[in-house]
């Protein structure tokens, strides 16, 4: 690695308040909490199931993400479809649009005057107010992170492996499950990451959506609100902590598989 | 065999056009042309990775034009080896096994022989990325031949190599065709790597055929200007015909060929390495000049040298000692000539 010389220091500098404006928050928020407020806070039977919940429905969001947005992205990076473009700035939309916009848009879909909602409720689903409900927000929001992601991964495996496969008598279903598949191994992980990591965060959607069952930015915003900034910040410490930890784990993973690829 | 008959595939930016060919079995054909010649694309036709417009594309008879890529039965070398990086030497050799008829017994009795006449032996639990170039190539050709192909198709089997392992990878695809009695189709940019490794081969320029036949032919009677620059025929002139002579046009230079030349014909060439030195007032050749020397450079054991006589300037390949027995130097006077037989016409 090069050393810092006067550019570098230079550009250090010009990038530091962007570092402080990212640490200082966090290192504020997470430091203030006492031990014992955590422990109290983690005894408490709501907010453990609240971040579970955040926690297990972001990892569905993700799952659904994983299994159905694969196959569109390898569409997208591999075939050429036409409105391609087009697509592609569809799947982007919900990085831009406010998200209660989302929450709004799903529930003008899922409500009993329009035909999807009325085909849900003849099927028994339910979305508002139900963890099927915030599921659909947390995938709407998080699967742009996913396909990009898994796209980029798909992008980065040479046509050519793909031609060889089939040359050598596979066909393209097993060329993909053998030769495409095992090399994006790593970006599905780090999409499915991204995914959950949107996923958890979200609260814009979800509180339109369903403000109970209760998930963590909710029950945050809630505490928040009612009791104020001493009794929401263990809880937000509690969710970043577990998070942390979950995607270190999910990195790690990722980094085991086909360590010997360059 | 091969056969490619009115072959057609229309790109948006590139085209085949009416390509027709016919590669016999136990041929080692190349498909020569230079970069952008669409060479590679009637290779990846012919394994069925593009499809094509129209034609029709017959292997051993059979009209394979819209069988998909798998089911052709050939086999694909890429120019970068296209091994799969997750798998170590050892499965991607086998890779291929799994989906065709092979019983395990036959597939390993192939994979023992291909691993020991390509000396794959140490490095079966490698993978790609700490393989050489040359074994790469090696690993590539096996992971192609256990599966017995009809066909063998190599896309620029050497430019992806370091000089170092050219004439081993040379070597090893003259003795994988000779051994192996393979049919091989080879595309290649390189005339002199064609010469050494080929027998028949098509000279391919914007889409198009230009020449084909017998290696040999195309390289001494190339039948157009292009095929004649690209098989190294220099000394290209525009003449008319003066009886038994060609006037090269605008000069008092005449030169006789070796019988009347086709009257469509309008250019004569001459390769540089069949123009010969001579001691003066000694002539050996029946065309023969006297000239001045206007340049010489060297590329280590030959000298490429150009000499000016009569108005036309005559590029020669020349053994590097000749400087010191013939004493050359730019400005001198050499006399220098060829025979008849090195007059080409085209």
């Amino acid at each position: 690695m090069k050393q810092m010389d006067l550019m570098g220091w230079l550009f250090l500098f010009l990038g530091l308040p962007l570092l402080l404006l990212l640490t200082l928050p966090l290192i504020k928020m997470t430091t203030e909490p006492s031990v014992a407020m955590l422990k109290e806070t983690i005894a408490d039977k709501d907010v453990v199931a609240a971040i579970a919940r955040s926690i297990g429905l972001s990892l569905c969001a993700a799952g659904l993400a994983f299994t159905m947005g694969t196959p569109l992205a390898y569409l997208l990076a591999r075939k050429e479809l036409p409105g391609k473009r087009l697509l592609e700035g569809i799947i982007d939309l919900p990085i831009m649009i406010p998200h209660p916009v989302v929450g709004i848009a799903i529930l003008s879909l899922a409500g009993k005057n329009h035909p999807i909602g009325r085909f849900l409720s003849d099927a028994g689903i339910q979305i508002m107010g139900t963890k099927t409900g915030i599921i659909c927000v947390l995938l709407f929001v998080g699967l742009p992170f996913y396909i990009n992601t898994v796209k980029s991964g798909f992008d980065s495996v040479p046509v050519r492996l793909e031609n060889a496969s089939r040359t050598l008598g596979a066909g393209a279903l097993t060329t993909f499950m053998r030769i495409t598949f095992p090399l994006t191994w790593r970006h599905m992980i780090l999409g499915t990451i991204m995914c959950t990591a949107r996923a958890i965060s979200e609260f814009g959607a979800v509180v339109i959506v369903a403000y109970h069952p209760m998930t963590a930015p909710v029950m945050i915003y809630e505490r928040f609100t009612a009791f104020g900034l001493k009794y929401s910040q263990p809880i937000a410490v509690w969710l970043i902590f577990i998070s942390f930890v979950l995607f270190v784990l999910l990195r790690m993973l990722s980094k085991s598989i086909h360590p010997h690829r360059r | 065999m091969i056969t490619l008959s009115h072959i057609n595939m229309h790109l948006p930016e590139f085209s085949l056009t009416d390509i027709h060919l016919q590669v016999h079995t136990h041929d080692f054909f190349a498909l020569i042309g230079p970069t952008g010649s669409g060479k590679s694309l009637l290779l990846e036709g012919i394994m069925g990775i593009m499809p094509f417009t129209s034609g029709r594309l017959l292997s051993e008879g059979t009209d394979i034009t819209r069988y998909p890529v798998e089911k052709r039965r050939l086999a694909l070398v890429y120019q970068d080896f296209a091994l799969f990086p997750h798998l170590t030497v050892f499965k991607n050799i086998l890779y291929g096994t799994a989906f065709h008829n092979i019983s395990k017994n036959e597939a390993e009795k192939r994979f023992t022989y291909l691993v020991s006449a390509l000396g794959l032996e140490k490095i079966l639990r490698r993978y790609p990325h700490n393989l050489s170039g040359g074994e790469k190539q090696r690993v590539a050709l096996a992971r192609s031949l256990i599966l017995n192909p009809r066909v063998l198709l190599l896309d620029e089997p050497l430019s992806a190599l370091d000089p170092v392992f050219h004439d081993e990878a040379r070597q090893l695809l003259k003795k994988v065709h000779k051994n192996l009695n393979m049919t091989i189709i080879m595309v290649s940019h390189n005339f002199e790597e064609v010469l050494y490794l080929a027998n028949r081969g098509a000279i391919i320029k914007d889409g198009r055929i230009m020449q084909q036949g017998n290696i040999m032919s195309l390289f001494e009677k190339p039948d157009s200007r292009f095929t004649a620059g690209f098989v190294g025929m220099k000394n290209i002139m525009p003449y008319h015909l003066k009886r038994n002579s060609l006037q090269i046009t605008g000069t008092p230079l005449e030169i006789f060929p070796p019988g009347p030349p086709d009257p469509a014909h309008q250019h004569v060439g001459i390769r540089p390495e069949n123009i010969l030195l001579h001691i003066p007032g000694n002539p050996v050749c029946e065309n023969h000049f006297t000239g001045k020397i206007k340049d010489i450079t060297s590329h280590g054991v030959f000298l490429r040298v150009q000499i000016e006589a009569q108005g036309v300037i005559f590029e020669a390949i020349w053994p590097a000692n000749h400087i010191r027995q013939f004493r050359l130097e730019i400005g001198k006077t050499a006399a220098f000539g060829f025979h008849s037989e090195s007059v080409h016409t085209f």
